[in-house]
């Protein structure tokens, strides 16, 4: 099952006309290929599938058991780690408590979100061991730190903090904005700057000679990532078999999340950092648009009475304060916490050194703060708007929210086209 | 400050090698490279981030220039062909 670094392509193309029913077969491999491997692994999904894709699997996933985010229970695995030290630490998060990590069902998402990247990344021929110089690893540490602060301060994560809090009716969602942006920026300011002065000192007059690269024939890639594709399917099946299906569930959920991050490189951190950086907001208007659809869907069940205080967290200058420091973080580091998990199953050496910086210092947030996350003087209490609105005033606030933004971002890129 | 390799390999033709720089430095500095790069000239931007395949080219287009070409050349590895 090796296969060629060609170029996207459509492979019916190559069959042309040929004699009907000699090649019938040979017409219909070339279709079948055309739509399940080139189609799905080969090209890039465009944004717009990827934001659709993600609202109705974080609908399904929350009438299943859970919205999506990632950080808390990795939290919890900075404070597992601690524990297994000799460090005694309580996790951060109440609802995330010191579990070994396999019997965590919370944590069985996040290791779907790693096979299901890894899976694509392989099959699509897109893995590498991605390896910088100290620059880079510093970078990471320090993006690492910051996120793992930033996420017990704000809470929780980007994408659990702002994309589920935000659908799930949450005042902190939409609060979230006016940290992790300014963040954001400050940190992608800080990449332009350390990109910009590398490239300037750039001479192609004084460049030496040198050989064009070479090209790789075939990757047995694919073959790797369908081989871990039936591991996946097999510890789902195991967890099935000693009656946890719910962790199954989670995990092969969270492999589908993997994949539709994958496959449309849909990245919040770039998100939030590019609408300002570059004048940019294409990613996150398409985030918009996958919000709207999960409000949508969030308000259905809630308003069944179907877990009304889900992602609903507390609300504060510290939402503002901790998206600010999470959103640097995210910027230097390369990913958000999602971004970090999938990054870090495409090989890159970056994501791994952020991953366990973060973990590690989320997880030791109970020694520093003395107190778990939503407890005592720094946090505000949760806010569910529909308590303070209604449910039509809840919706209504939100879709506004959402409405400004896309026209704030809006506005940022017309005035570059202006500049120009 | 770390380097970034380039290299002539023809005619008018260079090649740089951002291998190793991670989303989104290669989006950023290929702005700076293309105001360097002579009228005419071509440059192989070679990249491993799968973003890179789409930001660059975005880039440099609308900075006038073609992008007549995005091969993958490897595991998780581009090139991306640049002509201004």
């Amino acid at each position: 099952m090796d296969s060629k670094f060609d170029s996207p392509q459509d492979v019916t193309s190559s069959v042309g006309v040929m004699p009907a029913g000699q090649n019938r077969w040979k017409q219909v491999y070339g279709q079948v290929v055309n739509v399940f491997y080139i189609s799905v692994w080969k090209k890039a999904w465009p944004l717009w599938i990827g934001a659709v894709a993600l609202a109705f699997a974080n609908i399904l996933m929350f009438v299943y058991a859970r919205a999506i985010g990632v950080f808390p229970q990795m939290a919890m695995w900075g404070s597992y780690i601690y524990n297994l030290f000799g460090i005694k630490v309580d996790a951060p998060f109440i609802a995330y408590p010191l579990t070994p990590l396999h019997l965590d069902m919370h944590s069985l998402l996040n290791f779907g979100i790693i096979f299901g990247v890894a899976i694509a990344a392989l099959i699509s021929q897109e893995f590498k061991i991605r390896t910088e110089d100290w620059r880079g690893y510093t970078a990471a540490l320090a993006g690492g730190i910051l996120m793992g602060f930033g996420t017990v301060i704000m809470p929780p994560c980007n994408v659990g903090g702002f994309y589920s809090a935000t659908m799930a009716l949450s005042l902190s969602g939409p609060l979230s904005v006016l940290g992790l942006l300014p963040g954001a920026y400050v940190g992608g300011l800080f990449l332009k700057h350390q990109a910009k002065k590398s490239a300037d000192t750039v001479d192609f007059g004084a460049a030496p000679a040198g050989k064009p690269a070479e090209e790789a024939k075939t990757s047995f890639q694919p073959l790797i990532g369908a081989a871990i594709g039936m591991l996946l399917v097999a510890i789902a099946l195991i967890y099935v078999s000693q009656g946890m299906s719910k962790f199954a569930g989670l995990l092969l959920f969270g492999a589908l999340f993997g994949v539709i991050f994958q496959r449309s490189r849909l990245c919040f951190a770039s998100a939030f950092r590019e609408i300002f950086v570059s004048r940019n907001g294409e990613v996150m208007k398409w985030i918009l648009l996958s919000i709207a659809i999960g409000t949508i869907g969030f308000t259905i069940l809630k308003s069944q009475g179907y877990q009304q205080t889900a992602v609903v967290l507390p609300v504060g200058l510290h939402t503002v304060i901790g998206g600010f420091i999470f959103g640097i973080g995210m910027s230097i580091a390369g990913g958000c916490g999602v971004g970090i998990l999938w990054r870090s199953a495409e090989g890159y050496v970056r994501a791994w050194i952020a991953l366990i910086a973060g973990i590690l210092t989320a997880g030791s947030w109970v020694l520093v703060y003395g107190k778990h996350v939503g407890e005592g003087w720094l946090y505000g209490k949760p806010v569910f708007l529909p308590n303070v609105f209604g449910w039509f005033g809840a919706v209504s606030l939100v879709f506004l929210f959402l409405a400004v933004f896309y026209a704030l971002i809006t506005w940022v890129e017309v005035g570059k086209n202006e500049k120009n | 400050m770390r380097k970034i390799k380039a290299s002539k390999i023809g005619n008018n033709h260079y090649q740089v090698d951002m291998r190793g720089w991670v989303c989104p430095y290669p989006k950023y500095a290929v702005e700076s490279l293309v105001k360097k790069l002579g009228d005419g000239y071509r440059m192989d931007l070679l990249v491993d981030c799968p973003s890179a395949t789409d930001d660059v080219p975005k880039v440099a287009r609308a900075m006038g220039c073609e992008v007549p070409e995005v091969t993958q050349i490897g595991n998780g590895e581009w090139r991306v062909v640049i002509e201004k």
